[in-house]
Parts: structure tokens; C-alpha cells; sequence
């Protein structure tokens, strides 16, 4: 547990999950936003959501704003950024400020998907997980297995030998 | 009537009462059934041959288990393929290798078969269905009532288990996955009680004197604060959370979660470069244990548990690292 992770992949998997929280579609995990960093996410996905709702809240930025916003959109790379297409398309002709909030916004609902999208299949479409059938002679494997059986081993008895018959 | 006599009768009828009460209880309340085959396998004193098949692999084991005045004493001698054999007293256990002329010594964390439940079991009625099948089997020369504790969602098995119609004890144990098909099961094919257990069963049959001796423990560990954030599966608690040596120099966390009945560990290491560069990531399974493994950053998640694919594979992808939560 020395070894420093590359951490903005997680990081950004959990600011999803507080986006989550905010939205009431999971539960909340309070203590995780008792920092500095967790409070100012927490703060700003708020913010995010009450400006979507109220219109009023937004400020209306220059026109030169809306100019450096559509460019960066432009350079984003291809992979984070859904369509840089549409957006454009909804940057350039709605002057709204909830336009820009909405803009703003869609990269964080559709950041998500693309954040959990690859393997976690939605709960409510169940894809069922298919798991090949081992012999377990990988000794590595059978080092996980006993560790586990040896704090819940309820219903199994000792792993120990596996039938190969002495071809291990 | 003198007072100690009026005394004496009230505190019958207390027991008679409460006696009827547990025995009515048994029947209906799951977690009282469960709680008296648990207290079966830990009280009495049985010896017999149990036989394991969980996926390819058959076992048989010898098994002993006697209640005396040190409390519980077990030995479990492995009858097929390298021979080893555990000694389990007072919460220690030490396992005999005798190809490698070791013994093996570690605290016993767990019970296994013929036991039952993980803990209390205090949850196993909200996510299983108790029903007791009106017909009777027979298991190892004895009759045995058969029940069925039915997973409420994909997310756990069932089990159709067989108990002692005298005296609770577990004789046989099968695991249904959710389409209702055997994926392992696990059966006494002798079992002895009380006095018709020779004596000297619980001796074990190898010297070991010059065997070498190595302790194997674990420290407890709180990976909440290094960061690790779990969703666990509905009705799955964490049970136990510590650091362990896989080998040397090979330090694992492990998390064990249970819902009373089935457990999934979480292993979480270091991706070490020269170990793990050829495993391969995604599921495994043997029998009813099914292994998920995945890389996260530049940690090795591995989930292994009694529950379907589906399961461990969606607890590992849930799992979240936050360094900036981490100490």
C-alpha cells in the first residue's frame, strides 16, 4: 500500500458518485464529504443543480465568453467529450444562462456514463456476469481461496487439494 | 403448600413455558432453526467422513469434533491428495503439512461444515425464505428433515440442507444457484456420536517432532481510512477487515462482507509488475465460488465468495479508492 496510485480516475468516479448523492439516486455517504475538496464538490453540484432549475440564478456572460467556451469545447479530446457537435450547436445559438448551465452540466451527466459505463451494467438491466469454470491450479488462486475460507468457511470444508489426481 | 414448594413449581412451569416457547419458535422462525443447528455442530460430539464437490473437484475428510472440559476440540484430516490434517482447539489452529515435514499455526476465525451460519445471522430472514419440505431423507445411515432457505434475489444462492432428525446436526448441505441448479454440496457419509466414537480419534497420527513451526497472523487493518470506499451487496456486512501475508514480501487487505449465510472476500494489493503482469482480469469460478479480478489504479482488486458471478464482479467494480481521504 505504498505505491502512490494514479488517482484521477477514481477521483473522478466519486465526484460522479457525489453528483449522485445530490440527485437522491444513491445513498449518501456523509463522512467522505467532510473535507475541504468534499465540501467544495458537494457545494458545487448544488450549484449546478439549482441554477438548472432556476434560470434566474445564472449570470449572463459576455459574448466573448460563450467564444472561448466554444473553442476549448472544440479542443477537448474526442474521448471525454460526448459530441462536440451538438454541443457547439448549443453553445453558439442559445444565449440563455441556462444554456450555459445546461452545457456545463452535460459533462457531468454525461461524464457519468462514459465514468461507469465499460463493465457495471445498471442493476436494472441485468447482464449476468459469466465466469469460467477454473480447476484452480493456479497456486496464486488457491492462496485467495484459503484466505477467504479461513475467515467464512460456513459451508466449505478446507481448501486444500484439487482433484487433478497428482497432475498438479 | 410451604413457600420453597409454590416456589419450585411456578419456576417449572417458567421452564415448561419457555421450553414450548423455543420449541414452537424453532419451528416457524428461521433464525431459531438455524441458531439450533449451529448449536449443534458446536455441542455435540460427532466423528465421520464428509465428503466435498464443489465444481470438478470431489474431497473427503475425516472429521472429529469432541466437547470436553478446554471447550471445543476438532481434528480434520484430509483423506484425498496431499495429506494434511488441522487441530482446532481454543480458537488456534494448527495445520500439519506433512510433505513439507511443517506446522502451520494461525488463530480459527471461522466454523465450517457442519456448521452453519456466519455471525448471528441476524439479517438471513429478510433475504431468505425458510421452508421446511414435509418429507424426511436419509444422510450417512441416518433420517434427516430436509429444508430449503431460498435466496429472495439473484444476488446470493439458496440452500437445500438436511438435518438430524434427533439431535439438529447438519448431515448434508446443497447450494442451488438462482435457476435452481446444484452448483456444489457437501455431505457426511458416516458420522458417529457420543460414545460411539473410538477413543483417541481427536490423536493425531504423525510425529512432528523436528517439524518446523511458522505462525501465520494478521493484523487488523481499517482500509475506510486508507481510502477504500465499498457498496456492499444488499444485506452483506462487513465482518472482519485485516492485513495479511500471502508469501513473502506479499502483504494483502482483505475485507470479508456476509449476509449470515454466504461471505465475499475483497483482497486489495500493490500491482507488483513481475507478479501480476500475466494475470488475467475478469471472473473465475469453482463450484459455488466465484473470483473477480480487476486492476484499479495501481491496486490488484480480487473478490472471491460463496454468492453467483454477477455478484463479485459488480461489488469489485463498486469499489472506489479516495487518496485524498486516505491518511
Amino acid at each position: 500500500m505504498n505505491a502512490k496510485p494514479d488517482s484521477a480516475l477514481t477521483e473522478r468516479a466519486w465526484e460522479a458518485s457525489v453528483s449522485s448523492w445530490v440527485d437522491g439516486e444513491a445513498d449518501i455517504r456523509s463522512e467522505e464529504l467532510d473535507t475541504p475538496y468534499g465540501r467544495q464538490i458537494w457545494d458545487t453540484y448544488h450549484l449546478i443543480g439549482d441554477v438548472m432549475r432556476s434560470p434566474d440564478l445564472a449570470i449572463r456572460p459576455t459574448d466573448r465568453f460563450y467564444a472561448r467556451v466554444s473553442a476549448a469545447l472544440d479542443a477537448e479530446p474526442a474521448i471525454v467529450a460526448p459530441s462536440p457537435l451538438i454541443r457547439r450547436h448549443l453553445v453558439r445559438n442559445s444565449l440563455s444562462g441556462l444554456a450555459v448551465a445546461a452545457a456545463v452540466a452535460s459533462v457531468v451527466w454525461m461524464a457519468r456514463p462514459f465514468f461507469f459505463a465499460p463493465d457495471a451494467p445498471p442493476s436494472a438491466a441485468p447482464v449476468m456476469a459469466q465466469a469460467a469454470e477454473t480447476d484452480a491450479t493456479d497456486p496464486g488462486l488457491a492462496d485467495y481461496m484459503a484466505a477467504h475460507q479461513s475467515m467464512a468457511g460456513a459451508g466449505a470444508v478446507r481448501q486444500v487439494s484439487y482433484d487433478g489426481m497428482g497432475a498438479r | 403448600m410451604p413457600a420453597w414448594a409454590r416456589a419450585g413449581r411456578r419456576a417449572g412451569l417458567c421452564l415448561a413455558l419457555s421450553w414450548a416457547a423455543a420449541a414452537g419458535a424453532a419451528e416457524a422462525d428461521p433464525l431459531a432453526f438455524l441458531r439450533q443447528v449451529q448449536a449443534a455442530a458446536r455441542t455435540l460430539d460427532y466423528a465421520g467422513v464428509t465428503v466435498y464437490q464443489q465444481g470438478r473437484m470431489l474431497q473427503s475428510t475425516h472429521l472429529v469434533h469432541q466437547v470436553d472440559g478446554t471447550g471445543e476440540r476438532e481434528r480434520q484430516e484430509v483423506l484425498d491428495g496431499a495429506p494434511q490434517e488441522c487441530l482446532r482447539q481454543n480458537g488456534m489452529e494448527q495445520c500439519l503439512l506433512p510433505e513439507r515435514r511443517l506446522i502451520v499455526e494461525r488463530p480459527a476465525h471461522s466454523d465450517h461444515f457442519p456448521a452453519l451460519l456466519l455471525g448471528e445471522g441476524a439479517s438471513i430472514a429478510k433475504h431468505y425464505d425458510w421452508e421446511r419440505l414435509d418429507r424426511t431423507y436419509r444422510v450417512a445411515g441416518r433420517e434427516c428433515a430436509i429444508s430449503e432457505l431460498r435466496a429472495r434475489d439473484a444476488l446470493r444462492y439458496s440452500y437445500r440442507i438436511c438435518t438430524d432428525l434427533k439431535n439438529h446436526l447438519l448431515l448434508k448441505a446443497q447450494t442451488l444457484d438462482p435457476q435452481g441448479r446444484l452448483v456444489d454440496q457437501v455431505a457426511f457419509s458416516r458420522v458417529q456420536f457420543g460414545t460411539e466414537i473410538p477413543p483417541g480419534a481427536l490423536a493425531s497420527r504423525w510425529n512432528t517432532r523436528d517439524w518446523q513451526l511458522r505462525t501465520e497472523s494478521s493484523q487488523p487493518a481499517n482500509l475506510a481510512a486508507r481510502g477504500w470506499r465499498f457498496t456492499p451487496p444488499p444485506g452483506f456486512k462487513p465482518i472482519a477487515e485485516l492485513t495479511r501475508q500471502m508469501g513473502p514480501g506479499h502483504a494483502v487487505d482483505q475485507m470479508v462482507l456476509s449476509d449470515g449465510l454466504a461471505a465475499i472476500s475483497i483482497f486489495i494489493e500493490t500491482f507488483d509488475p513481475k507478479r501480476d503482469q500475466s494475470i488475467r482480469q475478469g471472473g473465475l469460478r469453482q463450484g459455488a465460488i466465484n473470483i473477480y479480478r480487476m486492476r484499479l489504479a495501481s491496486y490488484w482488486l480480487t473478490a472471491v465468495g460463496e454468492v453467483p458471478a454477477q455478484t463479485v464482479h459488480d461489488l469489485a467494480h463498486a469499489v472506489q479508492y479516495l487518496p485524498q481521504a486516505a491518511h
